[in-house]
């Protein structure tokens, strides 16, 4: 069963159209990449489901049904603008956005100072925010994301703001997270990470749902399919892409055979997400 | 409305401002300012006496200085039989502050005088000399019509009324009653209420701008409705301010007490109040050229009357007013200010959005600090039943008896205007939050009120 439905979901502000007539669905215990131009109307639709803007028209469904304000409890949210109160110290801000999301105030503690051990900023609890880099500040704010162990995890450009090592730790412990039964919606540009996190995506292009399904199956689909094979014999590295009827067996068997020839790898040639990102927007033919 | 949600975001609000050091320094720097300036004008009247000045004085006339009497300030002499330009080129030598000179009778029976001193001379003196010339002119002139007894007659013709005024309550008890009182509690009623609203209301407006400028904003409302959000942050500022006035009125009376006590005399106590009454009383009596000692029993009579008023009104009622008036009239402008934050991302922006808020406010002080003249006028009436002045202008007219109906009336209307204005008010802050990048104006407030 899809975790979150949305279903015709439309928003329009004033004349403008954000959403229209949008359906999507997201399985339980998956990452769902949420991919899409700037304005397209990303924001609008992590806010619906998110219940900080109502749907002009359409539905969203929570694990089976109409969401409602008691979800939201049940969902954690970093927004792509995110931010802390800056005058506000670190544990005391994050007891508060923890305690926001219904959490005890006694177990709220226990659970953040486990987190902050984690990732080895326990010294910052009486910290004020702005005395912390935007580094120190992201992490942060990804603990108080995910510390009332939300279902739902809903992470607008998670990576902006990190360096490649603290972006390391956020990967792992998104998949962590999703080992332990979290559903997670990705809202980014960084096509590699959607092709190495995500399970299922859903572009979106002015307002309307451009296509939606498994990462595996897209690419698939918008590919031809090719056979990649690359091999270094006397003369040095050869690379051939072979078409994709190819009988690999014979093929293999047809080189290897060849004499001083050292097969480097075989594999099926697969689009980037980053050309079918662009294909889909801008509407050319061609990957 | 989830009443956990708001109750945590009334205590964070509250909480985070009750530490801060600006709340601490001005909970308790203003009731020492408020204490100092009840009890240094008294100590300054208790310690007024100016140092005892000895004055020259060259009589021409013949008539003014049998009439120069010592007083506890002023010490006369007859000046030496030099020169006056000596005398007054040699004063400190020759042991004078001043010397006078009164000039010889002139055909209509008058005199001119002139002092000189070195250091100017107090307001205080030079009208009590000026007093005391007149009255040993008009002396003169009486006795030169020389009826037979005129100055006996004269002696007894002399009056000096007071108007005492009181008013009656409902019971038919008669209070005595100090109009001064009421204007002067009336018009600090007016300034306190609109220096809180102004102050707490602009509050609300930077907390909802700071939330909006650091993005919290967002990951807030995925936590708690936006109303919420707004409602649990007036209501926890609202905590505030009154913790805040509390604090000043008891440590305000605390200081006043305690220092009181202190200085070794009750302030309060009737030798006291007598004391500081004759040097009002001194006062007055040179200001009417009326005779000092039975100004200072007035004085006297005066001091009491304000103490017995004080004590007449219904304090508790009018501090229970004041609460009313200051939580609705709050309410409804501190809305309307997380509306106008809501809009703008830094405080620079606010200024053209906040007119329609401080037109309004301004307004209604200045109809406040002006009520106490009419308090029933047709203005005063309007202004405190209008909603959006109705709070600082009511709580003018309090101390001088407000009708129930009218209160009524101005409570109700003012409790329907916000219950109106913080819908639209939340409409308006729920899109506006989460506005970003572009300065927004009327246009799009009314436009963000409709799409909501």
């Amino acid at each position: 069963m899809s975790f979150i439905e949305c279903r015709e979901v439309c928003k329009n502000f004033g004349q403008k159209v954000a959403l229209d007539h949008v359906s999507l669905e997201m399985p339980q215990g998956r990452i769902f990449g949420l991919l899409g131009p700037n304005g397209a109307g990303k924001t609008t639709l992590i806010r619906i489901i998110n219940r900080i803007t109502i749907p002009t028209s359409g539905e969203v469904f929570f694990n089976g049904n109409p969401i409602c304000q008691r979800d939201v409890e049940k969902i954690g949210y970093m927004p792509e603008e995110r931010g802390l109160y800056r005058k506000m110290k670190v544990g005391d801000q994050a007891l508060y956005l923890a305690r926001l999301k219904g959490m005890e105030a006694r177990t709220a503690q226990r659970e953040l100072i486990a987190w902050f051990n984690r990732f080895g900023i326990r010294d910052w609890w009486d910290k004020k925010v702005e005395e912390l880099s935007k580094g120190m500040a992201q992490k942060v704010q990804f603990i108080t994301t995910v510390v009332h162990k939300p279902g739902l995890l809903i992470l607008d450009e998670p990576f902006s703001g990190f360096d490649p090592v603290n972006a390391e730790i956020i990967r792992k412990e998104i998949l962590r997270l999703k080992e332990e039964g979290a559903t997670i919606i990705l809202s980014t540009h960084n096509m590699e990470s959607v092709e190495e996190l995500c399970d299922e995506i859903a572009l979106i292009n002015n307002s309307r749902l451009v296509i939606c399904g498994g990462v595996a199956d897209i690419r698939k689909r918008y590919g031809n399919n090719n056979v990649e094979l690359v091999y270094t014999d006397a003369d040095g590295r050869h690379t051939e892409v072979l078409p994709a009827m190819t009988d690999g067996r014979s093929t293999l068997q047809h080189y290897l055979e060849k004499p001083g020839v050292q097969i480097n790898s075989f594999k099926e040639l697969m689009p980037r997400m980053n050309d079918i990102f662009i294909k889909l927007v801008t509407g050319e033919d061609k990957i | 409305m989830n009443l956990r949600t708001i109750g945590i975001i009334i205590s964070r609000e509250y909480q985070n401002r009750v530490r801060k050091k600006s709340f601490l320094v001005t909970t308790f720097l203003v009731p020492v300012l408020m204490a100092a300036l009840i009890l240094v004008p008294m100590l300054l009247m208790l310690n007024s006496k100016e140092k005892t000045k000895t004055i020259a004085v060259l009589d021409n006339s013949g008539i003014v200085a049998g009439k120069l009497l010592d007083t506890e300030t002023i010490n006369y002499e007859p000046a030496p039989a030099i020169p006056l330009d000596s005398i007054k080129h040699n004063l400190e030598n020759l042991g004078f502050d001043a010397v006078l000179n009164i000039s010889e009778l002139t055909a209509d029976n008058t005199v001119t005088a002139d002092i000189t001193s070195v250091k100017p001379l107090g307001v205080e003196m030079a009208q009590n000399i000026n007093s005391r010339i007149e009255d040993a002119v008009e002396d003169y002139r009486v006795e030169s019509y020389r009826i037979e007894g005129l100055s006996q007659i004269m002696k007894d013709v002399k009056v000096d009324i007071r108007l005492n005024a009181f008013t009656i309550d409902e019971s038919g008890k008669e209070n005595i009653s100090e109009t001064g009182v009421y204007a002067v509690l009336s018009m600090l009623m007016g300034i306190i209420i609109f220096m809180f609203i102004t102050l707490f209301g602009g509050m609300v407006m930077s907390a909802v701008i700071e939330e909006k400028t650091s993005r919290v904003v967002e990951v807030l409302v995925s936590s708690v409705k936006a109303t919420e959000l707004m409602f649990g942050k007036i209501l926890g500022i609202a905590l505030v301010a009154l913790t805040q006035f509390f604090l000043w009125i008891l440590l305000t009376g605390a200081i006043v007490g305690v220092a009181g006590s202190a200085m070794g005399s009750d302030l309060f106590n009737p030798d006291t109040a007598a004391r500081m009454a004759q040097t009002m009383g001194t006062e007055a009596a040179l200001e009417g050229g009326a005779q000092a000692q039975d100004s200072a029993q007035i004085g006297g009579d005066e001091l009491s009357t304000v103490m017995v008023t004080l004590r007449n009104m219904d304090l508790g009622g009018i501090l229970l007013d004041f609460i009313i008036f200051f939580v609705l009239g709050y309410l409804l402008y501190a809305s309307l200010f997380a509306a106008v934050g809501s809009a703008v991302e830094n405080e620079g922006d606010s200024n053209q959005l906040q007119l329609p808020l401080t037109i309004p406010l301004m307004i209604g002080y200045f109809i406040a600090i002006y009520a106490f003249k009419a308090p029933d006028s047709s203005l005063a009436f309007w202004g405190s039943i209008i909603p959006f002045t109705s709070p600082i202008v009511m709580l003018a007219r309090v101390p001088f008896g407000v009708p129930g109906w009218e209160l009524a009336l101005s409570i109700g209307l003012l409790a329907l205007t916000f219950v109106l204005c913080a819908w639209m008010s939340a409409k308006i802050y729920k899109v506006g939050i989460l506005m970003f990048g572009k300065k927004s104006g009327f246009k799009d407030l009314w436009k963000w009120l409709r799409q909501s």
